[in-house]
């Protein structure tokens, strides 16, 4: 489907389910039959978490997967918005609008693809993961995370790919160290078509140059602070080689290529 | 929540039948809200803004809205009293490093710094989309600048634009070195950009007021004695969040300016003396979320309304606040919106 013809809607969204999956992290099923039937891998849907008027602003969740008529999102708990969501608790509702974004692009021809997660950045890839396979495209997998307990979608990149490397920073599962000690030698082992990274923007950024020198095109994700999604407010603007562009819509899928890195940009915190 | 379908218009009603149908099926007062809407058609909207003739006093704040289209999937901008524009330079400004925004208690921070691609690009790519999709929806440019110069050369560029309808010039931006806020806060050089736009139009001419200064009346008649048709007010109130962790400013820029329900209070003060200080019609705004947030600037002598912040909680707050303006004036008996302007009993 075009992305630009997924027209994004307000939806009241229902918690089927909100279960603690890790330290500090939620995975949280929606009954979101709309939302679960449009969006591609990548986009996101920007949450009203409360309607109490102290946390004003709505909050971006990249879709982690989808069934028939739901919606799975993850989440760090990091701050108020987070926080306020981890209480909710089976059928409670929200409202929802999505699904906002520009995707992952999946080129015609590609065979072969390389998905780079580091941490939370999982989440969205995971949904990738599951309709590269089934377009039967080669799926391997890089997950990076600090603990074992960490590699959120592990179990998913195990079930759909054709291999997972995993790394975390205290040695518990896969090699001890950063995620790009995999990347390197996948890169080196295998021929891609395409790298997929979402996760820490300083991890997108030697991966993006990693593929540069493999001269394999690289689609990040960028997280900024967002306030309406939808193009307007320009909080959420990325440093291009074309410009100024908006996270919300124009992201948050970029070519790597096309990103100015900004080393001072620190992760948002809601 | 209760159903939102008070005040509909009857083509708006056809469309959304089915869903009414849901809501109705859902609703107790389905019945009452039958006969409500019925009533609704009887309610005059119309209110007039230094020259400029509006169908109803809902506007949007300049900036939190852009030009319209990113919220045409979400509301039905036709029906909007008038767009106002985000603020339009005359060459392109590419605004404040980020983090731009910070979310604050019932409000936000931000600190965009008037990005924006220039006239010129505005006229090819936001005033074209305006003509072709809300013809008949006012268009009222927010006008920046660096230097009076700068203002007059952004008039000077869209008066042979026969979509504009009127000029809001801002002169109280708090996220600009130059310009912006600066004129916003001295009498004299308030004055001295109201002149300046004057004498290049005679297209309706609004001039925006900041918050920060000792006396919001004060500048408002230094405007006024200039020629501005209208005045509007509030720009965001200077403010700053930190970060206790880290020990850094949340903001990029550090001081950005605070909008949302937090300012409402402050906000309604100032229409309210504005309103009383000036003889020509105030466009009053801060922390407008819900019809009745409105209704209480219309009360304090506001002639319109700007919904802001609230466009960025809920895309289709615009014509939600318009709708509920009219179930107010169903509730009350009002017949003539206009007759809530100034009415407050004190």
């Amino acid at each position: 489907m075009n992305a630009a013809a997924i027209k994004p809607a307000v939806e009241t969204v229902r918690v089927v389910s909100n279960d603690r999956v890790a330290e500090g992290v939620g995975l949280m099923v929606l009954h979101a039959p709309r939302t679960a039937g449009l969006v591609q891998p990548g986009q996101f849907v920007h949450v009203r978490v409360t309607t109490d008027s102290a946390a004003i602003l709505r909050r971006p969740f990249s879709v982690h997967r989808t069934s028939e008529d739901r919606i799975e999102i993850l989440y760090q708990i990091l701050g108020t918005g987070t926080l306020q969501l981890a209480e909710k608790r089976p059928g409670d509702s929200m409202d929802a609008v999505g699904p906002l974004g520009h995707g992952w692009e999946i080129e015609p021809g590609t065979t072969h693809a390389l998905l780079v997660a580091g941490g939370l950045g999982a989440a969205p890839l995971a949904m990738l993961a599951e309709r590269l396979a089934e377009r039967g495209i080669a799926v391997a997998v890089a997950h990076g995370a600090p603990t074992a307990s960490r590699l959120v979608a592990r179990r998913v990149f195990e079930q759909v790919a054709r291999r997972v490397e995993l790394a975390t920073d205290d040695g518990s599962a896969g090699e001890k160290g950063f995620v790009t000690g995999p990347v390197a030698r996948l890169l080196a082992e295998e021929r891609f078509d395409v790298v997929y990274a979402c996760g820490p923007e300083p991890m997108q950024r030697v991966v993006a140059s990693m593929a540069h020198d493999a001269e394999i095109r690289c689609q990040v994700s960028l997280e900024r602070l967002m306030a309406c999604g939808v193009g307007a407010c320009l909080s959420c603007v990325v440093s291009t080689r074309g410009g100024l562009k908006r996270a919300c819509v124009d992201g948050p899928v970029f070519d790597g290529e096309e990103v100015i890195w900004d080393a001072s940009q620190t992760p948002p915190k809601h | 929540m209760r159903p939102r379908v008070l005040g509909l218009r009857a083509s708006r009603l056809r469309a959304n039948s089915e869903e009414r149908t849901r809501e109705s099926a859902r609703s107790s007062h389905a019945e009452w809200t039958a006969r409500e809407i019925a009533v609704s058609s009887a309610i005059d909207m119309r209110v007039s803004v230094g020259g400029l003739e509006l169908r109803n006093p809902v506007l949007t704040a300049s900036g939190t809205f852009a030009s319209g289209r990113e919220f045409a999937d979400f509301a039905d901008i036709s029906r909007l009293g008038a767009i106002v524009t985000k603020g339009v330079s005359n060459e392109p400004w590419s605004g404040n490093d980020s983090p731009r925004i910070a979310e604050t208690a019932s409000g936000m921070l931000n600190s965009i710094g008037l990005q924006n691609p220039g006239v010129e690009v505005f006229v090819e790519r936001d005033l074209a989309w305006l003509a072709e999709h809300a013809p008949d929806t006012p268009v009222v440019v927010n006008v920046s600048g660096h230097t009076a110069q700068e203002y007059a050369a952004v008039i000077e560029r869209l008066e042979s634009e026969s979509s504009v309808a009127a000029y809001e010039i801002n002169i109280s931006c708090p996220n600009v070195d130059a310009g912006g806020m600066t004129f916003g806060t001295d009498c004299v050089s308030a004055a001295a950009v109201t002149r300046a736009c004057r004498a290049l139009t005679r297209r309706t001419l609004i001039v925006k007021l900041t918050p920060n200064v000792t006396d919001i009346a004060d500048i408002a008649r230094s405007v006024e004695a200039e020629g501005a048709d209208g005045v509007s007010l509030i720009n965001t109130l200077l403010g700053m969040a930190i970060d206790a962790d880290r020990r850094r400013p949340m903001l990029a820029r550090v001081v950005g300016g605070l909008s949302g329900p937090a300012i409402k209070p402050v906000a309604l003060r100032m229409v309210w003396q504005v309103a009383r200080a000036v003889q020509v019609p105030v466009v009053g705004m801060g922390g407008i979320m819900d019809g009745t947030d409105a209704v209480e600037f219309l009360l304090a002598g506001a002639s319109a309304v700007a919904v802001g912040t609230a466009n960025f909680v809920d895309p289709a707050a615009t014509i939600r606040v318009l709708d509920g303006i009219e179930a107010y004036c169903q509730r009350q008996g009002v017949a003539r919106v206009a007759d809530l302007i100034g009415a407050l009993e004190t």
